[in-house]
C-alpha cells in the first residue's frame, strides 16, 4: 500500500520528536530559555522587594543622646525603629559609607528646647550617596513627626488649635521609582515569552534542514515517495510542537512565580491569574509555527548546523527590536500595530497584563494573519527542497 | 525495468551527461562502470529523479520520472551517493522511518525489517545508535533502509566503496539475492573487478558518453582485449597517448 502526505507527515513528525528529545543539547536550550523569564523577574522584584523592607526598619545611629533622654524614647517608641549609640566620628563614618544617616543632638538643645525656642539637631547623610537616600528620607520623616508633634503640643498649650499651624495639606501621591522600575520589568515580560517560543523551536529548525545537509542524509530522504511539502510540513509541525511547549513551560513557570512574588509590598496591582495566563498564550502560541516557518526558510540555506545557528542568532535579535521599541518608549499604540507580526502579539500581550479589554476579533484576525503567512513561508521552504544546489550543495 | 534515453545534463559549460542512453532489465544486475568524474553519480541522480535532465527520456517500469517523479520514486530503491545517517537513532529505525514514509506499515515493516537485518548480519547492533557505528555498518543500514519496501527496481551508487572484505561479501551476497528474486539492479562502481563479479550487463561510461556496453565477453570481443581492465582502459580512453596498447 503506498502511503499517503498526511500519514508521511505524521511519520516525519514522530521522527523529528523523538530525534529532538534524544539530543541532550535541545533539552537543556528548551529548560534553560523557559527559566530565563521568570527567573530575572523573580530576582529583579525580589531585590526590590528586599530593598524597599530594608528601608521600613531603620535602625538610627545617635550622637549625644544623653542631651534629649525624652527625644530619644521618642525615637524608641516609633515603629520599625531602632536606636542605636552613633560613632565617635559621624561625619567620617557617613563619608567612608558606614552609615547612612546619624543624627548628632548638640549639647545646647535642652537649653533651647526647654525655652521653646528652635533646638537643633544635626542630620549628617551624604546625598551622592543614591542607595543611602530612602534611608536618610526615612529618618528625615521620623524628625519631622517629632517636630509637628511638639509644635501641636505647644500651640495647644497656649489654646490655640494646632490646624491653625497647618496653612497647606500635602498629600503624597506615590509614583515612586520603585513602582516605575516594576511597570517597566513585567514590560519585558512578552519579550521573554516570545524568545522562548524562538529558542525552543531552534533545535529542530536547524537540525532538521542544515543538519540534514552537513550530514549527507537529505538525499536519501528525498529519494522516498513524499511530496517535499509533506516532508517539510513535518518538520515544520515538529519545530512548531517543541516551540509551544517551551513557551507553556514558561508560563507555566511565571504563573508559579507571581504566586510566590510579595508584589503586594511593592505597592504593585498585578495578577498573573489563570484567565491572564490562557489569554497570554493564546496571543504567543500562534505565533510559533510563523516563527518556525521563517526558522527552516533560513535555515535550509545554510551548510552547517553551525552556520545555520549564527543565521537564527541574528534573525532572533531582529525578532527583539520592535518589542523592545515598544517596552522603551512605550509607542501609542496605533490600531495597524495589532495586525503586524511581534509587534501585533507585542502590543496585545501589554493589553493582556495591563488588563486592557481586547475585542476577540482582534484574536481571530490576528490568528488568521499568522496561518497565512506561515503557510506562505513553509510553501517557499518546501520550493527550496526542489533546487539541486540546497539538496546537493555541501 | 529502466530505459534511459538520450539524457542530457549540463552544470555551465561542463557536459556532465552527453547523450547517455541504456538499459536495465528485470533479473539482472547491470554495472555503470566509469573513472571517477565520468557522470555515473549525474546519471544516476537523474534517474532517482532528484536532478532534472536537461534533455532526454527516463523510464521506471514504464512510468516517466521526468514528468511523474512522484511515482517513479514508489518504484525506486535507492542507496544515494551521500548516505548519511541520523546519530542519534538506531538501525532499526532507520529501516522504519524509511519504510513507514514507503507506506510499509504494522507487521508487515517488523517482519520486513527482521529479514533485512539478518540478511546484513545486523541483528546484534540493530537497536544501537548509529553513532558509533563502523563504515561499513553504516553502509549497511543505508542498505537495508533503501530497500526496506522492496522496490522492483535497486539503484545503488558506489555500495561498496571504502567497505572491509566482509562488509563487501554482505552487499555483494544482497545484490544476488535482488537478482534472483527478479528485481532490477543497477548499481556504480569505478572498480572493475566488482563490476565483472556481479554483473550481466555493463555500461561503460566516460565523459558523460556511453563508450561500451553489453555482457564482460561482448566487451572483450568489442576491444580485442582478453584482460577486462585493459579492456576498459581501452575504451574509457584513459591511456596515455603513444603507450603500447
Amino acid at each position: 500500500m503506498r502511503s499517503t502526505p498526511a500519514t508521511q507527515i505524521a511519520v516525519v513528525i514522530r521522527k523529528e520528536l523523538r530525534d529532538w528529545s534524544r539530543d541532550r543539547r535541545s533539552i537543556i536550550t528548551v529548560l534553560v530559555s523557559s527559566l530565563l523569564a521568570p527567573g530575572l523577574i523573580f530576582f529583579l522584584f525580589n531585590s526590590m522587594a528586599n530593598r524597599q523592607r530594608s528601608v521600613e526598619d531603620v535602625s538610627i545611629p545617635v550622637v549625644g543622646a544623653a542631651y534629649a533622654p525624652a527625644f530619644v524614647d521618642w525615637l524608641r517608641q516609633q515603629p520599625g525603629v531602632t536606636v542605636t549609640d552613633g560613632p565617635k566620628d559621624p561625619e567620617d563614618a557617613v563619608r567612608t559609607r558606614r552609615e547612612d544617616a546619624i543624627v548628632v543632638i548638640p549639647e545646647n538643645f535642652a537649653k533651647n528646647f526647654a525655652a521653646s525656642k528652635p533646638a537643633m539637631i544635626r542630620l549628617v547623610a551624604d546625598s551622592s550617596s543614591q542607595n543611602s537616600r530612602p534611608k536618610v528620607q526615612r529618618v528625615r520623616a521620623v524628625l519631622q513627626r517629632y517636630n509637628a508633634e511638639i509644635g501641636s503640643l505647644r500651640l495647644i498649650a497656649r489654646g490655640i488649635s494646632p490646624v491653625v499651624a497647618t496653612a497647606v495639606q500635602v498629600e503624597d501621591v506615590e509614583v515612586s521609582s520603585s513602582q516605575q522600575r516594576a511597570a517597566q520589568i513585567l514590560g519585558f515580560i512578552p519579550l521573554f515569552v516570545m524568545i522562548s517560543a524562538f529558542t525552543g523551536a531552534m533545535a529542530i529548525s536547524t537540525d532538521s534542514t542544515a543538519g540534514e545537509r552537513e550530514r549527507g542524509s537529505f538525499e536519501a530522504l528525498l529519494v522516498n515517495p513524499a511530496p517535499r511539502i509533506a516532508i517539510a510540513a513535518g518538520k515544520w509541525l515538529a519545530g512548531s510542537l517543541t516551540g509551544m511547549l517551551t513557551v507553556l513551560i514558561t508560563g507555566a513557570l511565571l504563573f508559579a512565580m507571581f504566586k510566590q512574588l510579595p508584589l503586594q509590598d511593592l505597592g504593585i496591582r498585578f495578577r498573573l491569574g489563570t484567565p491572564e495566563l490562557l489569554r497570554t498564550l493564546s496571543v504567543v502560541l500562534p505565533l510559533c509555527p510563523l516563527i518556525v516557518a521563517i526558522q527552516l526558510y533560513v535555515a535550509t540555506f545554510a551548510k552547517s548546523f553551525k552556520e545555520a545557528q549564527s543565521y537564527l542568532s541574528f534573525l532572533m535579535m531582529a525578532q527583539i527590536v520592535p518589542g523592545m521599541m515598544a517596552t522603551m518608549n512605550t509607542m501609542s499604540t496605533k490600531a495597524w500595530m495589532y495586525y503586524v507580526p511581534w509587534i501585533g502579539q507585542q502590543t496585545l500581550l501589554t493589553d493582556v497584563l495591563g488588563n486592557k479589554p481586547i475585542s476577540p476579533v482582534v484574536f481571530v484576525i490576528v490568528g488568521v494573519i499568522n496561518v497565512t503567512l506561515s503557510v506562505a513561508v513553509l510553501r517557499a521552504a518546501s520550493g527550496l527542497l526542489h533546487r539541486e544546489k540546497i539538496i546537493f550543495g555541501r | 525495468m529502466i530505459r534511459i534515453d538520450n539524457l542530457h545534463k549540463r552544470f555551465g559549460d561542463v557536459r556532465a551527461v552527453d547523450g547517455v542512453s541504456f538499459s536495465a532489465d528485470d533479473g539482472q544486475v547491470t554495472g555503470l562502470l566509469g573513472p571517477n568524474g565520468a557522470g555515473k553519480t549525474t546519471t544516476l541522480r537523474m534517474l532517482y529523479t532528484l536532478m532534472r535532465p536537461d534533455e532526454g527520456q527516463i523510464l521506471v517500469d514504464g512510468i516517466d520520472a521526468v514528468a511523474d517523479p512522484q511515482g517513479a520514486r514508489f518504484a525506486l530503491g535507492v542507496l544515494p551517493d551521500q548516505s548519511g545517517l541520523y546519530p542519534r537513532l538506531t538501525a532499526r529505525e532507520h529501516i522504519e522511518y524509511f519504510g513507514e514514509l514507503q507506506g510499509v506499515t504494522g507487521a508487515d515493516l517488523r517482519s520486513r525489517t527482521d529479514h533485512l537485518l539478518t540478511m546484513l548480519d545486523m541483528k546484534e547492533i540493530a537497536d544501537r545508535r548509529v553513532a558509533g557505528f563502523s563504515h561499513g555498518e553504516r553502509t549497511k543500514t543505508a542498505l537495508a533502509r533503501a530497500i526496506v519496501h522492496n522496490p522492483k527496481n535497486v539503484l545503488l551508487d558506489e555500495p561498496t566503496n571504502g567497505l572491509d572484505v566482509m562488509s563487501t561479501r554482505a552487499v555483494r551476497e544482497i545484490i544476488r539475492r535482488l537478482k534472483d528474486e527478479g528485481h532490477t539492479v543497477l548499481f556504480s562502481s569505478h572498480v572493475m573487478q566488482e563490476v565483472s563479479a556481479l554483473c550481466d550487463t555493463m555500461v561503460v561510461i566516460a565523459r558523460g558518453k556511453i563508450v561500451g556496453s553489453g555482457s564482460p565477453d561482448d566487451l572483450r570481443r568489442q576491444t580485442g582485449h582478453q584482460n577486462l581492465e585493459d579492456a576498459f582502459v581501452a575504451l574509457s580512453g584513459l591511456e596515455p597517448e603513444g603507450s603500447p596498447s
